[in-house]
């Protein structure tokens, strides 16, 4: 008896041994360890043993049993693991294949200088006005101390659509606008930005571009406060390293005028094409607001003062991002405006 | 304005290194913008005068001449084949080893090495006034064409450079339209002078007056309308003689870019460009009764102008007339009968005074502009009419060109009393925003000619009669800051309240939108607001369509930017179909921008300006990628995220509805409709629209106002709870006459499934053999959901059931078997 037993055995190990598969191994486990296994037959035909034999060979079995299980697990875990690597190996991508990436879209570099512009001035404060782009000779010029056959009117050649309705040259109409519409005498701190519109048209001039305008009214505004807060802008703007500085200047709307240069960005100052070999570049254009432009609105100069300043955005964002030619703003080619995030 | 160093120089003492005055006087406001130095690249070339000259023998063209430059010995044998060249001419002479910069005949320079000629050898060259860098549009007639010559009495061996003005050196300012008294070397010079601290010199302005007679008994002078003319004077010089005028003027005149003429033109050049007051010279025995009247034309009055053009003026020109008719446009340009000719024996010299504004709006509508109507449009200085008349004499005289007539005739009713303008030192610190004592402004405006008076705390300034753009106390704040240097303001931050910058919240949903459809994966674009009408053309669209009716601008750059846009459409197409042209496989572009709609034409009243948000999709729908459909983008790609922006926005109760617009497919577009007002349309391109702005493939626009979504965006969402209990889903086909639009289905769907049914789902379409002719499956998922419990399967088939009976049923008549 206890022979057969070590037969089956030592049949099964064997087996096992030549197992290919988790598949094989399930299939021996039933043939050795099932119901209909030689061993269970043996276990069945324990009746006919002495009472002195069936505890031994009962505990053969058993032995056998374990062993036999043990054996399986572990040539079955073996396998699995074996097959599972296979598998996975089978599943290899080629991880140089691009992947499946929602395409990006991309903001106009205007629309990303303009909004840090805004950002730097609504940190400090100012509130974004807005205005139409189709204005009125009153409000493009005329309340900004530039009358009819003014010579200063030179400065901005102007798109006419009457003698009355123009397209506006300057975002400074919304100036009058805002003071106009307020309280006489209320502070204002403000920037507008905005399309703009002149009769010129190069590699330098776009018929339409874009100007933020800046206005600041209160009781002892200063020069010096322009200086501080344009100051303050430019750092921002273009880093802190950059050094500002202005040159007095005329705009009719304001008084005394000043020119703002920034020392070049591309150079660092020591010279260069973009500068024109001077180390600085004119950045924007500001002053302390006249007289009468403040009595115009219905604003008391004697009791408050104030400074403003306007700047073109498409001279930042070449400035920003080294930008070489104008036109490539309208032009709308994709090649180009993909470069921006 | 170009101003000569060396004229400058003759006002007042330069002692600074020209990089160092352009740095002073920039920081004053007068911009250099650029700094030319004449001559430059010009050197060895000296005068010579031809002791003898003959035909080369081997040559039709050549000549050989002998040089007398100074040079001691026997004179020196250089050949020319200019053919303008005598004996004893004196001529410049570049000599072995000098260098002649680029010009049209050198366009790379020249170094001048002996040369040989058909056998002969020539040691230098002899100069046309091209080789010398010279612009030919600055030189007298004779002077342009063959070798310069040069006056007879001309020194030998003299430097070319000093003979012809070649050692100046030129600054060019960008002089702003306030400093009209800048726009002259004298108001440059005292400039200078109050920067430097040197002194100003005047020029010599005192006339002999040696002709006998008296010029009020001479000539006649009336004003008829005081307000275009405040101030009009007039001398009258005897026995002129027209000739050159002398090489050291012609130089001066180059240098700042004004062509010399003759010797009475130059001096009234010379002085507009020395003190700024523009002058006329008359023949005086062609001005009918010896008489200048200062009137407005007549409308249609005819007039020859000095170049020869017949102008039809209007009476809103100043017209300077004799006793018969107009001579001349007063302050803009003078008329050809009454000019200055090379037989005129005696002149009249008008110095005058004119209203800018008129002059300024006279030369725009004859698109005449020039030197003086320049300067009487700034302003000139009507307290110094006669300065300028008597300089004019003065060097007329000195060129033994004329005799003077003594006295001015003058019509000056009310002469301009001077502007004097209260300041306090505490207001011109408070503006400037730091302490400047009062010495130190008194100090700065006298420097400039401004006379200051005490008055206790005040001061008063006297402003000088050329300073015209000074009128209130700002203005003498900028006098005080530019010379006390806008650098030594120490900046600081205005002192204010703390407060909150905003925004206009339709901006915030402006950016809102831009983000969103970048992250949709489009790009934004920036168009022109001005389109070409042609462009409505282009959409098809019809005649009478109120979009056509757009503002024109009365003076556009070209076709192209011609009227203010009424739709984005054009503009977006371009874009799309500009990139196309340049292989872009994929077009997917958007752009916030304005549109403007007239109220009437032509505009009298504001016209609206409605913000719009256009989409144009072209081209493939994705990048090409190994792993994407790779298919073109159709209207579903567009309705996706027209969709998505508006949930993102939070607008949820908008309609689409048939549209019938020219440019779009009919069977692929509709119109978006939102509180029962149509705000947009989106649909496929019309294949006509399509081929009309060059697009390759099939391209689908969407165009929203965005103001009215404006409301919705900026709601705060409320939070809905969560349900506890589990959803059941269940996916049911039903076939349906292929016309039975989806929401319609759903509608039916809806109803027979009652409210537990949370979501309907189209996952397949199906069209074919499986079903009848006409007919389409729809597969819907259905999910069911209840607030308070579980439901049962039994419940949720019940419903299915339901829903494909009722389904059927509803469409049972329209199914063909």
């Amino acid at each position: 008896m206890e022979e057969k037993l070590l037969a089956i055995k030592a049949a099964a190990l064997a087996e096992l041994g030549l197992a290919a598969d988790p598949e094989a191994v399930k299939e021996l486990r039933v043939k050795y360890l099932g119901k209909k296994s030689p061993m269970t037959e043996i276990l069945r035909g324990m009746g006919k043993l002495s009472p002195e034999e069936r505890p031994k060979i009962g505990q053969i079995v058993n032995l056998i049993k374990a062993e036999l299980t043990a054996a399986m697990n572990a040539k079955g875990e073996e396998l699995e693991e074996k097959a599972l690597a296979a598998k996975l190996a089978e599943e290899k991508v080629d991880i140089t294949l691009p992947g499946r990436a929602p395409v990006r879209g991309h903001l106009h570099p205007l629309t990303l200088t303009m909004r840090e512009i805004k950002k730097i001035f609504m940190r400090m404060g100012f509130d974004v006005m807005e205005g139409p782009e189709i204005e009125n000779d009153y409000y493009n010029f005329e309340a900004l101390n530039l009358p009819k056959d003014h010579p200063a009117r030179d400065m901005q050649d102007t798109f006419y659509i009457t003698e009355e309705y123009l397209l506006r040259t300057q975002t400074s109409p919304i100036q009058a606008r805002t003071m106009q519409a307020r309280e006489p005498n209320t502070p204002i701190r403000m920037i507008a930005p905005g399309t703009v519109y002149r009769c010129d048209y190069d590699a330098t001039h776009s018929p339409m571009f874009h100007q933020v305008e800046g206005l600041v009214i209160d009781k002892n505004i200063s020069l010096a406060d322009l200086k501080g807060t344009l100051e303050l802008f430019l750092k921002e703007m273009f880093g802190s390293s950059v050094k500002v500085r202005l040159r007095p200047s005329f705009f009719p709307f304001t008084e005394p005028s000043a020119e703002v240069d920034i020392s070049c960005v591309i150079c660092g100052g020591k010279g260069c094409r973009v500068c024109k070999n001077s180390g600085w570049l004119e950045i924007l254009g500001s002053g302390m607001v006249h007289p009468n432009v403040l009595t115009m609105s219905g604003y008391d100069p004697s009791q408050m003062t104030g400074f403003a300043f306007g700047m073109g955005v498409e001279r930042i964002a070449m400035l920003k991002y080294g930008i070489d030619d104008l036109r490539l703003f309208f032009e709308n080619d994709l090649r180009f405006l993909k470069q921006f995030n | 304005m170009l101003a000569s160093i060396e004229w400058l120089k003759q006002y007042v003492d330069i002692n600074l290194p020209v990089e160092e005055l352009v740095e002073k006087i920039t920081g004053a406001g007068l911009e250099v913008e650029t700094v030319k130095r004449l001559g430059e690249g010009l050197g060895g070339v000296v005068t010579g005068r031809v002791t003898d000259i003959w035909r080369h023998p081997d040559s039709d063209h050549l000549w050989v001449c002998m040089m007398d430059y100074g040079q001691g010995g026997d004179p020196v044998q250089i050949l020319t084949g200019a053919q303008n060249v005598h004996k004893d001419d004196v001529v410049p002479v570049a000599t072995v080893g000098a260098v002649l910069p680029p010009s049209s005949r050198n366009p790379q320079g020249l170094k001048l090495k002996k040369a040989r000629m058909r056998g002969l050898d020539s040691f230098g060259m002899l100069c046309s006034a091209d080789e010398l860098g010279i612009d030919s549009k600055l030189l007298l007639p004779e002077q342009r064409n063959g070798i310069f010559i040069l006056p007879p009495d001309t020194p030998i061996g003299e430097d070319i450079k000093k003979v012809l003005g070649l050692d100046d050196v030129v600054l060019d300012i960008d002089l702003t339209s306030n400093r009209a008294d800048c726009f002259s070397i004298i108001g440059l010079a005292r400039e200078i002078a109050a920067l430097t601290g040197n002194e100003l010199h005047l020029p010599e302005t005192k006339c002999k007056e040696a002709a006998g007679g008296r010029a009020a008994d001479m000539a006649k002078i009336i004003i008829k309308d005081r307000e275009l003319c405040p101030r009009f004077t007039v001398r009258v010089l005897k026995n002129i003689k027209v000739k050159p005028s002398p090489l050291w003027m012609q130089n001066r005149l180059r240098a700042c870019g004004v062509r010399p003429i003759s010797n009475v033109v130059d001096v009234t050049n010379y002085v507009m460009l020395e003190l700024g007051q523009p002058m006329h010279a008359y023949d005086y025995d062609t001005v009918g009764g010896h008489t200048l009247i200062v009137r407005r034309a007549e409308d249609g009055e005819k007039l020859v102008t000095l170049d020869e053009q017949e102008r039809i003026l209007d009476s809103s020109m100043i017209t300077i007339g004799d006793a018969a008719h107009a001579v001349g446009l007063g302050g803009v340009m003078g008329g050809l009968e009454t000019e200055v000719t090379d037989k005129t024996v005696n002149v009249m010299l008008e110095a005058a005074s004119f209203h800018g504004p008129s002059i300024r709006r006279t030369s725009y509508s004859l698109g005449l502009r020039s030197e003086a109507s320049g300067r009487f449009e700034r302003g000139v200085d009507t307290a110094r009419c006669h300065e300028a008349s008597n300089r004019a004499a003065y060097l007329l005289e000195e060129m033994d060109a004329c005799e003077t007539v003594a006295g001015i005739v003058e019509d000056y009713p009310a002469p301009a009393a001077p502007t004097v303008i209260e300041v306090t030192p505490a207001a011109i610190s408070s503006r400037i925003g730091i302490a400047i004592a009062e010495e130190e402004i008194e100090k700065i405006l006298t420097a400039l000619d401004f006379k200051v008076e005490k008055a206790g705390e005040k001061l008063l300034v006297t402003v000088p009669s050329w300073r015209g753009d000074c009128s209130c106390d700002a203005d003498i704040s900028e006098e005080v800051a530019r010379f006390h240097g806008l650098e030594h303001i120490a900046s600081h931050l205005p002192v204010l309240s703390i407060t909150q910058g905003r925004q206009h919240v339709s901006e915030d949903v402006k950016d809102q939108i831009q983000d969103y459809l970048v992250g949709a994966g489009l790009c934004e674009i920036m168009s022109y607001s001005f389109i070409n009408p042609a462009a409505y053309d282009k959409l098809l669209l019809p005649e009478e369509d109120p979009r056509r009716k757009s503002i024109s601008l009365l003076n556009p750059i070209t076709d192209d930017f011609k009227v203010m846009r009424t739709t984005m459409a054009p503009s977006l197409l371009s874009a799309a179909a500009y990139n196309a042209a340049r292989q872009a496989e994929r077009v997917a572009i958007f752009e916030i921008g304005r549109i403007f709609l007239p109220k009437a034409l032509p505009l009298t009243a504001f016209p609206e300006e409605r913000q719009v948000l256009a989409v144009v999709l072209s081209g493939r729908r994705g990048e090409l990628n190994w792993c994407a459909d790779n298919d073109d983008a159709d209207f579903f790609d567009l309705k996706g995220i027209a969709e998505g922006l508006l949930d993102k926005l939070q607008v949820k109760n908008y309609q689409l509805a048939p549209i019938d617009e020219s440019y779009l497919h009919p069977g692929k577009s509709c119109a978006v409709v939102l509180d029962g007002k149509k705000v947009g349309y989106m649909g496929e391109l019309h294949p006509q629209a399509q081929a009309a702005f060059d697009l390759p493939h099939k391209t689908y626009l969407l165009e929203l106002e965005t103001e009215p979504l404006v409301k919705y965006a900026t709601a705060v969402p409320a939070y809905q709870r969560l349900t506890k209990h589990p959803a059941s889903s269940r996916d049911v086909a039903v076939v349906v006459p292929e016309t039975v639009s989806k929401a319609e289905l759903e509608t039916v769907i809806r109803r027979c499934a009652g409210e537990l049914l949370r979501d309907v789902r189209v996952f397949d379409i199906y069209t074919g053999k499986q079903v009848p002719d006409g007919c389409k499956s729809m597969a819907f998922n259905l999910t069911y959901q209840a607030a308070d419990r579980t439901l049962t399967d039994g419940e949720v088939d019940a419903s299915i059931k339901k829903v494909v009976e009722e389904v059927a049923e509803a469409y049972k008549g329209q199914l063909r078997s």
